[in-house]
């Protein structure tokens, strides 16, 4: 009997001792190299990395180099990649490029003929609203409340401010893309809490505004410009105030077309504000950045683009590296993707990849714009980077690859041939121009051009300067009569093809939707022009759904 | 009871001689089944008391017998014998398992019942009704045995397992896996083990007594939280008390073939192609291969168990040694040692009983490339194999620039290119302690502390495309520790209270679970990695029962179970699941007693159960992630070396604080019915099931969350669906028996809403394919089955033939576009069967179960990427094989979204079929089979198998055809 009453005993300390012990083992947080938001700060480094992570957001797809831990998951990582969706949106969508792949509705963008359930189109909406909220959290962990909870040394925290001002900068470029595509897309701050609430939609003339407010300061707030360290004295890789003077100057330049107003069928603009572009245009070309003339053009797309003299101009850069920046878009995907064809067997040797992926191409009407025999790849414009051997100039079946000429402007090797850091040739070290001073240079003389302030003989010099670095001399030089609006559309197509411009200049000169053909737009082969609404994206039908506070743009 | 009984047979044996003209009868009783003498069979004078039990070798000896007594011949589980006694001084008698014993004990989870006081929707399938063969993967053994029960066959890879969905499972995102629980201890639904092709192979087949399958929710609620795909209830052998030395050897040796390969175009069809101006002829070669041919060979395998059993008055222990070995058509390998032991202890006049289960258990696998499947579909079958230097021939010997190009598929399986391994160490143990108190026998306190550990280790080389010049190898070390710690305990009390006529059983206790899993990798190559993950979750519970069987006629029983899970927030942490079931015994009703029935019971039930299982252990908790290598990293600037430097990134991380279990509730009516003694019983049930609050990963919307998609509870989906079952004992002779079992599940599923908006429209794209990437060829959408094809309306020629790129233009307006893609067949089945028959004839017996399925769809991918002419010219650099469908189609490009790949893929398979004899010798027992599995399938579908779970038939290990020849020994 005893025995008994002890074994009961026993049981039941067993069981009291268990449920005692269960209740706490229930709260657990990560024990691996995950941390929660309270843990996260602890560290001083950890500020500096999330404001990587904006930076990161543009040129990686997830935490696991190349692929691996997708920040999205709605589409194949590599793909949902911001540089490489921005470029497609930018670039298919034109007489620049064609893309021969069958991935999901991949061609109805060269085609114009997308429709809100076009992948491509949504990833990419999620893509730009992902980096926003992103650059939302990163605020709200670094107010001055939070730094002052933790403890923050000071020096650190006037580091933290110029970060801020940098992650709210990076947040308008983000803005002003999704303006540029979407027009009203979903808008969101810091202010706003996360988690399953429905943001509001922004209208394109409003979000146009906060864009300016922010950058400049409305009462009460400071603008990010004036904490952003100065023009071209900032850290390789990182955003300074010659960044942010060029995003002012796109927004402005662009006014007519992101305060006007669309239907399904025309297209009302908003107030010209080149006056205010001249200005931040003449910021920028007064920081110091220049372009020297004796470094040919190709030179600027290169393995070494940071460090062999082409980097002078640049403004603003998105930096890759063949080792430790992988990702499967990117540089990799703009220097893989329009290889194929003959360009496949000099894929290591001229184009320091181990082998092409047989995608894009451009159309007849981009070859056309360059003079001489470029079909015999004879062009006395040293731009004209075109691959015609091997390949039809015309492009009979979207899915060929040797139909339509081939562009080699990226290339993974450097100024001596050399092949880029990451030996397998997978990835590259190319980094990717976002902002140069040969845009400023156009864009000056557009601003002129349009008669809008800006003087004809200091733009015939600054596209002068572009000539004779694309001509090796000056016998492509032009005159200040040269220029007019067709003359700069044209020469921007020369000089800034494939560096993501196109689809929004061709808007700006009410080009890209009316007014104009090339092979495959409007789904033809002869191609069709199509209808205005298309200068807008649609917002996903995905987004709509979920999002009852989203209102579709006109006409789809 | 035990000592009336006693008591009664001590009266039996004083009294006897004192009667005159009475006879003593002797004899052994024995097992028909395997001729082994059965110990303990109760042998009465039918309508006396004078009786006895049979000794350890089955021998009787009864006496004061006079002619025309009926002796009956009774042990529990066996169909009762009454002889006429006519003065026969020897009397041997062979007894037969009774399938449908209405009295066996079926576990229902922290608890047991018996058939007929069982109200749920519970199915037990024991060792007698197992699919022979030489099966390593426990769930092959019930395949097509029980309603409701859907176990896929297995691919051809050595040591896989198939899956098993009870009921079709119940979610979209999060698993659809049922809840093992392994002699009361619930498996990691995860599988317990890393590195494994089939977690659950850590149980030898062998070694398994019974199957028990909860199905409905009134049943497996008690399980709440991990019950919504139903609950497998597996117990292992454990010998019984006062059992003589047991010594059993069995061996299996099997050969396994591919049942079928890829419809690829041979050497001579791909030459015709050669007059097409855009075909490289240059590159061709006279050789005529058949690469599929050529990497699937015949794979061995051979299980040996050896078992020692005993049993004494108070213990009793088994152990069992197994070595399994099976190889796939590849030449990989799966290996087993295990090493299974229990131990029984009752002690305190067996109030008190402890039981010990062990299983060491090390599987190893052997992986090989199984790309070289896909590629050997690909390869130009003109190449040969081989050089003539002897090296393999690749397309880099012939084909300039095309690193992309296929890799010869025998250099692949070459493990000096490419190797894979996996040992995986683990131990699964429970000790039970199941208690009566003394004050109150009524009163039981049963206490089960469990663990299942594994640690895992492993390697991988890879060397990269031998077309690259610039691959780089990839080697990988990997290594893994799973614990699963489980402690619970539960009072039960059961009694006749005959003031209300009624039993009474209620049990209540509570329990704790934890599961802890450690990842660690380190892989080399071009983008380094070296990362260790930790992962560590947590589940507490309480949980009751109250059971009331009254009058022997109506049966009552509710559950309930709360549950809190460290996966959720703390408001919507505890999750609380009720179920109630019925039962009416009408065969126990007065009125029932001339009826032609022997059995009738109603049944029906309600039960709440949820879901818990859905990847992220942190989903309610905003973690940040830092970069996992040092290719994640990115630019600030240089050093004053002038070299960049590179820094790491913090990612925060999406969730949703609100994120709360998925509940299911479901809704079970059921009959069971018996004829002629229970020789003829059938069931069926009929049940309906709605799980709300769906675990799904959605898209957010945009902005509002650090993501685009992520883990919440969003939508429903119905389904419903009817079980039958029949069992019939056919024939029932001295030298010939025949039963079978014919089970059929018909059922349906619906998605019914599916987004935060509630939005009818709101679709989600599913089922991803190749040809493309991020192509998908499914569809979630209101209204429809959750595998619901998604494709354009292909148009045919007047012959017939689909005109490429030929569609029908659904919305009519006169383009196609996304919007006239339709949904469209589904890949889940209307209806899926078995069907078993075991036969006896004399010393021979013979098995087989056919198994199969009506309604499912498989959307053939093989075909629809390769079966078109862009597959062999426009590649990048090469020229490939195509897909024969090529022949039908004549198509350039690929038509990925066209229903015409979308196929029916009913079928009948014959699963297993198995002949046996039994050689009949003295004190030996001996049995040599030989089995057939996968025998032959009836199918329309001309794709490569009609049984592919996801209906996607995309590079699939095929199934083989194995035969199996076995011996079992038994001293």
């Amino acid at each position: 009997m005893m025995k008994r009453i002890l074994m009961m005993c026993l049981a039941a300390s067993v069981g009291f001792a268990v449920l005692q012990s269960c209740e706490d083992r229930l709260d657990l947080t990560p024990e691996d190299e995950r941390l929660t938001a309270d843990s996260a700060f602890d560290d001083p480094d950890s500020y500096e990395q999330f404001l990587a992570k904006i930076y990161a957001g543009i040129s990686l797809s997830g935490q696991e180099g190349p692929a691996g831990q997708p920040d999205l998951a709605g589409l194949d990582e590599g793909f949902s990649n911001y540089l490489r969706l921005y470029w497609k949106m930018q670039e298919l969508t034109t007489d620049e490029a064609i893309i021969g792949w069958n991935d999901g509705t991949i061609q109805d963008l060269h085609g114009q003929v997308w429709t809100s359930g076009n992948e491509f189109i949504r990833t990419m909406y999620s893509r730009l609203l992902y980096q926003v909220a992103l650059t939302n959290e990163f605020l709200r962990q670094t107010t001055d409340a939070k730094l002052s909870e933790r403890g923050v040394e000071p020096e650190l925290r006037d580091e933290i401010q110029v970060f801020r001002a940098e992650a709210r900068f990076m947040r308008a470029l983000t803005y002003w893309h999704a303006m540029d595509l979407f027009a009203n897309p979903p808008f969101v701050t810091e202010d706003d809490p996360i988690g399953a609430f429905l943001p509001p939609q922004i209208a394109r003339a409003d979000l146009f505004e906060w864009i300016e407010g922010e950058a400049l300061g409305v009462e009460g707030k400071p603008g990010f410009i004036e904490d952003m360290a100065p023009a071209g004295a900032h850290v390789y890789g990182r955003a300074d105030q010659g960044a942010a003077w060029m995003l002012m100057a796109k927004l402005y330049l662009n006014a007519e077309v992101y305060t006007g107003t669309m239907t399904q069928s025309s297209f009302t603009p908003g107030p010209a504000r080149y006056a205010d572009a001249l200005t931040y245009v003449n910021n920028v070309i007064n920081a110091g950045y220049s372009v020297n003339t004796n470094i040919p053009y190709s030179h600027s797309f290169l393995a070494d683009n940071d460090s062999n003299g082409a980097q002078s101009e640049v403004i603003f850069t998105i930096p890759f590296d063949g080792l430790r920046t992988q990702a499967f878009g990117g540089m990799t995907f703009l220097t893989h993707a329009p290889v194929g064809g003959s360009m496949n067997n000099v894929a290591t040797s001229f184009f320091g990849i181990n082998g092409g992926w047989f995608g894009v191409r451009t159309t007849p009407t981009f070859v056309d714009k360059f003079p001489g025999d470029v079909d015999n790849g004879n062009s006395p414009d040293g731009r004209a980077l075109i691959w015609v051997d091997g390949q039809e100039k015309d492009i009979n079946t979207v899915g060929t690859f040797t139909d339509g000429y081939g562009i080699f402007k990226y290339r993974n090797v450097d100024v001596n041939g050399n092949q880029g850091s990451d030996t397998t040739g997978d990835h590259t070290d190319i980094d990717f121009p976002m902002f140069r001073l040969a845009d400023a240079y156009l864009m000056y003389a557009e601003i002129a051009a349009r008669g809008a302030g800006a003087d004809a003989g200091t733009a015939a010099n600054y596209i002068n300067i572009l000539r004779q670095r694309a001509y090796g001399d000056t016998s492509g030089n032009i005159s200040a009569s040269d220029i007019d609006l067709d003359f700069i559309i044209d020469e921007r197509a020369r000089e800034l093809y494939w560096e993501g411009h196109r689809r929004t200049d061709l808007i700006r000169f009410n080009q890209f939707s009316e007014n104009s053909v090339w092979q495959w737009k409007g789904g033809v082969q002869p191609g069709n022009a199509t209808q205005v609404f298309r200068n807008i994206m649609p917002i996903p039908e995905t987004d709509l759904s979920l999002n009852t506070n989203l209102e579709q743009n006109p006409g789809y | 009871m035990k000592t009336v009984f006693s008591a009664l047979m001590l009266c039996i044996l004083l009294v006897p001689a004192a009667l005159l003209g009475q006879s003593t009868v002797k004899g052994t009783v024995t097992d028909q089944a395997n001729e082994m003498p059965l110990p303990g069979v109760n042998v009465l004078i039918k309508g006396t008391t004078t009786g006895t039990s049979t000794d350890f070798d089955g021998n009787y000896t009864l006496n004061n017998v006079n002619n025309g007594d009926v002796i009956v011949f009774s042990y529990l589980g066996f169909v009762s014998q009454e002889i006429v006694f006519e003065g026969q001084s020897t009397l041997n008698v062979a007894m037969r398992e009774d399938a449908a014993q209405l009295e066996e004990i079926v576990l229902i989870g922290y608890g047991a019942t018996t058939k007929q006081d069982a109200t749920g929707a519970v199915e037990k399938v024991g060792a007698e009704e197992f699919n022979k063969g030489a099966i390593v993967a426990p769930q092959q053994l019930i395949a097509g045995k029980a309603a409701g029960v859907n176990v896929t066959a297995p691919s051809g890879a050595a040591g896989d397992g198939g899956s098993i969905r009870i009921r079709g499972g119940a979610s979209l995102s999060a698993t659809n896996d049922p809840l093992i629980v392994i002699d009361g201890l619930p498996i990691d639904q995860r599988g317990g083990s890393q590195g494994s092709r089939n977690a659950l192979n850590a149980i030898n087949p062998e070694d398994i007594e019974d199957f028990v399958v909860l199905k409905d929710a009134s049943a497996t609620a008690i399980y709440g939280s991990r019950a919504s795909n139903g609950v497998v209830l597996i117990t292992t052998k454990k010998g019984s008390a006062n059992q003589p030395l047991k010594l059993e050897y069995g061996l299996q040796v099997s050969t396994r073939r591919v049942a079928n390969t890829l419809n690829v175009l041979t050497a001579d069809e791909y030459r015709s192609f050669a007059d097409d101006p855009r075909f490289d002829t240059s590159t061709l070669g006279d050789a005529s291969t058949d690469w599929q041919d050529e990497v699937f060979t015949t794979g061995i395998g051979a299980i040996h168990n050896l078992t020692v059993s005993k049993g004494y008055e108070n213990t009793n222990f088994r152990v069992n040694f197994n070595y399994a070995s099976q190889e796939g058509p590849l030449q990989d390998l799966y290996e087993r040692v295990a090493f299974n032991t229990s131990f029984v202890q009752r002690a305190l006049d067996d109030d008190l009983k402890l039981t010990l289960v062990a299983k060491l258990i090390q599987d190893s696998f052997d992986y090989v490339n199984e790309g070289a499947i896909g590629q050997a579909a690909r390869f130009d079958p003109t190449q040969p194999v081989r050089n003539p230097d002897g090296s393999f021939r690749q397309y880099s010997d012939f084909a300039d620039n095309a690193p992309l190009a296929p890799a010869n598929p025998l250099w692949q399986l070459d493990r000096n290119n490419w190797n894979s391994d996996q040992t995986v160490q683990r131990v699964i143990s429970n000790f039970n302690l199941d208690y009566k108190f003394w004050f109150l026998k009524d009163l039981r306190f049963v206490l089960n502390a469990g663990i299942d550990y594994a640690e895992n280790k492993g390697s991988r080389f890879d060397r990269g495309n031998p077309n690259n010049p610039d691959a780089v190898i990839t080697p990988e070390t990997s290594r893994g520790l799973n614990r699963n710690t489980n402690l619970d305990f539960y009072f039960n009390y059961k009694s006749d209270v005959e003031s209300i006529n009624t039993v009474v059983d209620i049990t209540a206790g509570h329990a704790f679970q934890e599961f802890y899993i450690e990842s660690y990798v380190n892989r080399g190559g071009n983008s380094p990695l070296e990362d260790t993950d930790i992962n560590r979750n947590a589940l507490e519970s309480y949980f009751a029962r109250a059971s009331f069987d009254i009058d022997n006629r109506f049966l009552i029983s509710g559950i309930w179970r709360a549950d809190g899970s460290s996966r959720f927030g703390d408001g919507n942490r505890w999750g609380y699941f009720p179920g109630v079931s019925v039962g009416w015994k009408i065969m126990n009703e007065s009125w029932m007693e001339d009826s032609a029935f022997s059995n009738l019971k109603l049944r029906g039930g309600w039960g709440v159960t949820g879901q818990q299982e859905i990847g992220p252990n942190y989903g309610f908790l905003g973690v940040y992630t830092p970069s996992r290598n040092a290719a994640a990293n990115i630019q600030f600037g240089f050093d004053p070396a002038g070299n960049p430097v590179f820094i790491p990134t913090l990612r925060p991380e999406g969730f949703d604080e609100n994120l709360k279990w998925e509940e299911t509730t479901q809704y079970n009516l059921a009959l069971d019915v018996g004829f002629f003694n229970n020789r003829l019983t059938a069931s069926v049930d009929a049940y309906y099931r709605e799980t709300d609050d769906l675990l799904s990963f959605v898209p957010v919307p945009a902005g509002a969350n650090l993501t685009d998609l992520l883990f919440t509870n969003v939508g429903s989906v119905t389904s419903r669906g009817i079980e039958f079952a029949v069992n019939g004992v056919i024939f029932e002779e001295e030298n010939f028996n025949w039963n079978a079992n014919f089970n059929i599940t018909f059922q349906d599923y619906e998605v019914t809403n599916l987004s935060l908006s509630n939005d009818p429209d709101f679709t989600v794209p599913t089922g991803g394919i190749s040809g493309g990437v991020g192509n998908q060829i499914q569809i979630l959408k209101p209204g429809f089955d959750p595998t619901t094809f998604f494709v354009f309306r292909q148009v045919y020629d007047p012959q017939g033939n689909p005109i490429e790129g030929a569609y029908v233009d659904v919305n009519g307006d006169n383009q196609i576009t996304e919007e006239d893609r339709q949904a469209y067949k589904k890949a889940n089945p209307d209806a899926f069967f078995g069907f078993t028959n075991n036969l006896n004839y004399k010393a021979f017996d013979l098995n087989f179960t056919f198994r199969g399925a009506i309604g499912n769809y498989v959307y053939n991918n093989n075909a629809s990427d390769t079966g078109n002419f862009n597959s062999i010219f426009n590649q990048p650099g090469y020229q490939a094989n195509a897909h024969a469908d090529i022949l039908n189609t004549g198509f350039e490009g690929q038509e990925l979204f066209s229903d015409y790949y979308v196929q029916n893929a009913d079928f009948v398979r014959l699963d297993n079929i198995s002949l046996g004899y039994t050689v009949p010798m003295e004190n030996v027992g001996l049995r040599v089979s030989l089995t057939a599995t996968n025998l032959f399938v009836i199918t329309d579908f001309d794709g490569l198998d009609p049984e592919l779970g996801g209906g996607i038939q995309n590079n699939f290990y095929p199934r083989t055809r194995d035969i199996v020849l076995g011996i079992n020994l038994t001293f």
